[in-house]
């Protein structure tokens, strides 16, 4: 517990922390700041209107359906309606089927929702802890590596996989925490720019659960993100060797390997790519198209990685990293 | 009595793949009573840091028993480390923080009062410049904080490699005060240097290391005097002559510009006597000790040629062994040359 209490008081000290966390509340800070400076609170008039029409725009929506089922039955003639203009089953344009039918708040020019930008900013805000999580875990321990203060530790506390679970503990929990906070501040802050100076939106059971379940998954983003970092950098004793590592991957498989497997008609390239199952673990599943999966007969050449199989990918990746370090780790000759 | 320190048939090589294998230290032996102030020689590239690194579990030993305060070494190294303070080859800090904080966090981490600190600065003359950053430190301060860390445990075992780096002979000397109020409180020192004044002076014991091989171990007098020649240098007003008498007396002379060299007697009354004896007045009469220094050479090679300079890979090892051994009480001399 002490040695957890050096390091938090380590990795809370360290510039770099610093820094991000200041870029962190400066990214809030504008981001709030601009949305508060362009959005209003409407006038009765504005709510009037935009009711209207959304009110209008559900009503061509249940029209198009009607016109299509109508169509479909022979109902109407030909050249009154083209049949080819209209999908083969009209239950794809069924008002009460879709997935989200037009509200007030849809025509509201310059008023900021909560309901409808809530998941566009907790998107943005995960992907800076993912790379918050990143950068601090891979700084903490391979500015630590690289400055011998590994070394200065090990002489106080030789046991060397104790020290580095100590440090990897360590780093998520304060990496979670700081998430945690930061989503609170942020959304929070919304929240009350909504309430002053926009409109808060429908705030039901189903907003907040589908947020609370994308912030969830975000969380493990991040924590994976920081332990990846944090591998990558006991790996190669360097911070550089984790970015360095990053930026070939991108580079090397996401570009090239991508094209190369495209090339030589390799199927569902997308699944073998890290950025498709972390898609799929944010969302909860993606669907991917690839026309190798067609053959003479036909087919719509879609697949779907979901985020079981994408944690199982980014889960699996990131922990034999792990075990690989601390294995190399506790064999390594610190010199 | 159980050595604080024994290392026996200690063996490592470093791998990579552009220099293959390289042996750092190749079957080496090192023991360290409880008490002594120990120093430990060797040129550049000898194996002191790597055998310093592989007591202390920061590399693993190929071969070799080592133990630390009655512990298996790496093994059992968590059981005693918290009564071994020790520095390895210039250890670095993070620049952002002060060197109170530095000290803090070890403190924290290894379990000492963090009340600690302010003494171990205060030991090592950082009182006043603790709440500095280390990044302005200059490398002797920073050679000082690390030396503060390790007195931060209140050792029984203090390790210090090449701690006199960085430093100004005035920081030298309070090094070697500090060193030797440490000694008198009981605390064992090991001292590795290649600064061979600064080791004869501070050290009643030493081994000396070449080409990753003791070479010579013992009392610091007791390997000195394995080196003695019984020498002595005399200067009088007819250097020639003196020469001519002296060989004549049966005694081995070497002559120099304002001086002779006289050895094989051992006895200066019978050079005083022989010269006396002729009208020829002996203005300087003096013994010719060996120091570290020339033991140091002697014993690890030395310069290749005064026009070349030694590699590091040059010294000889296994060419001339010395062991002198503590059996007892008394530490009796013994010569395997």
């Amino acid at each position: 517990m002490r040695l957890v209490r050096a390091e938090l008081e380590r990795l809370g000290s360290r510039r770099f922390v610093q820094l991000m966390l200041v870029l962190l509340v400066l990214a809030f800070g504008v981001t709030a700041a601009t949305t508060l400076a362009s959005s209003h609170r409407p006038s009765a008039a504005e709510v009037q209107n935009a009711r209207a029409e959304a009110a209008r725009q559900i009503r061509a929506l249940e029209q198009e359906y009607d016109r299509c089922v109508a169509a479909r039955q022979g109902r109407v003639t030909p050249d009154e309606f083209g049949m080819d203009q209209y999908p083969t089953s009209c239950a794809d344009l069924d008002p009460g089927r879709i997935e989200r039918l037009p509200v007030t708040t849809d025509y509201l020019s310059g008023v900021f929702v909560f309901a409808n930008e809530a998941k566009g900013l907790l998107y943005f805000l995960i992907a800076f802890l993912v790379l918050f999580g990143f950068l601090v875990g891979a700084s903490y321990i391979g500015a630590d590596l690289n400055s011998g203060g590994v070394v200065n530790l090990l002489l106080w506390r030789p046991r060397r996989l104790t020290v580095l679970a100590a440090k990897l503990g360590t780093l998520l929990g304060a990496v979670l925490v700081v998430s945690v906070a930061a989503s609170l501040l942020y959304l929070g802050a919304f929240w009350l720019i909504a309430q002053v100076a926009g409109l808060p939106g429908t705030l039901d059971g189903d907003f907040w659960q589908a947020l609370a379940a994308l912030h969830a998954r975000g969380l493990v983003l991040v924590g994976l993100a920081a332990a990846l970092g944090f591998a990558l950098a006991t790996l190669g004793r360097h911070t550089a060797a984790a970015l360095g590592t990053v930026a070939a991957y991108a580079v090397v498989w996401e570009l090239g390997a991508r094209l190369v497997m495209e090339i030589v008609g390799v199927r569902r390239v997308d699944q073998w790519m890290l950025s498709s199952h972390i898609g799929a673990w944010l969302t909860g599943r993606i669907e991917l198209w690839d026309p190798a999966l067609c053959d003479a007969n036909g087919c719509r050449g879609m697949y779907v990685l979901t985020s079981g199989s994408a944690l199982l990918v980014l889960g699996g990746l990131t922990g034999a990293l792990c075990l690989a370090a601390f294995a190399t780790f506790r064999r390594r000759d610190l010199i | 009595m159980s050595p604080v320190i024994e290392i026996s048939g200690l063996r490592k090589a470093f791998r990579s793949l552009r220099q293959g294998r390289r042996v750092a230290v190749d079957g080496f032996d090192m023991r360290v009573e409880a008490g002594q102030v120990h120093g430990f020689l060797g040129p550049n590239g000898s194996g002191k840091t790597t055998t310093l690194r592989a007591l202390l579990g920061l590399v693993r030993a190929d071969a070799g028993e080592m133990t630390v305060l009655g512990a298996r070494a790496p093994a059992e190294l968590p059981r005693v480390a918290g009564r071994v303070g020790a520095i390895v080859e210039s250890p670095q800090f993070f620049g952002n923080f002060t060197g109170y904080r530095t000290l803090r966090l070890l403190a924290l981490a290894g379990g000492v009062p963090t009340d600690r600190v302010d003494r171990a600065l205060e030991l090592v003359g950082l009182r006043d410049r603790g709440d500095e950053r280390v990044r302005g430190y200059s490398l002797g301060m920073r050679q000082r904080l690390a030396v503060a860390s390790a007195l931060l445990k209140d050792p029984e075992l203090l390790i210090l490699d090449e701690p006199a780096n960085g430093l100004d002979p005035a920081g030298i000397r309070e090094m070697r005060d500090l060193t030797r109020s440490l000694a008198e409180t009981g605390v064992t020192v090991l001292v590795s240097s290649h600064i061979l004044a600064e080791i004869q002076l501070i050290c009643d014991h030493v081994t000396i290391i070449s080409a990753g091989r003791r070479v010579a171990a013992g009392r610091v007098d007791d390997v000195l005097a394995g080196f003695d020649r019984h020498e002595f240098r005399v200067r009088v007003a007819e250097p020639e002559r003196a020469a001519e008498l002296l060989r004549a007396a049966g005694l081995p002379v070497g002559a120099y510009p304002d001086h002779l060299v006289v050895g094989g007697s051992g006895d200066p009354e019978l050079i005083a006597r022989t010269l006396g004896e002729q009208g020829l007045w002996v203005h300087e009469l003096t013994p010719l000790r060996p120091d570290l220094e020339s033991v140091f050479l002697e014993l690890t090679g030395g310069p290749a040629h005064p026009a070349v300079p030694r590699q590091v890979d040059d010294a000889q090892a296994g060419d001339r062994v010395i062991e002198l051994e503590a059996t007892g009480a008394e530490d009796s001399g013994r010569v395997d040359a």
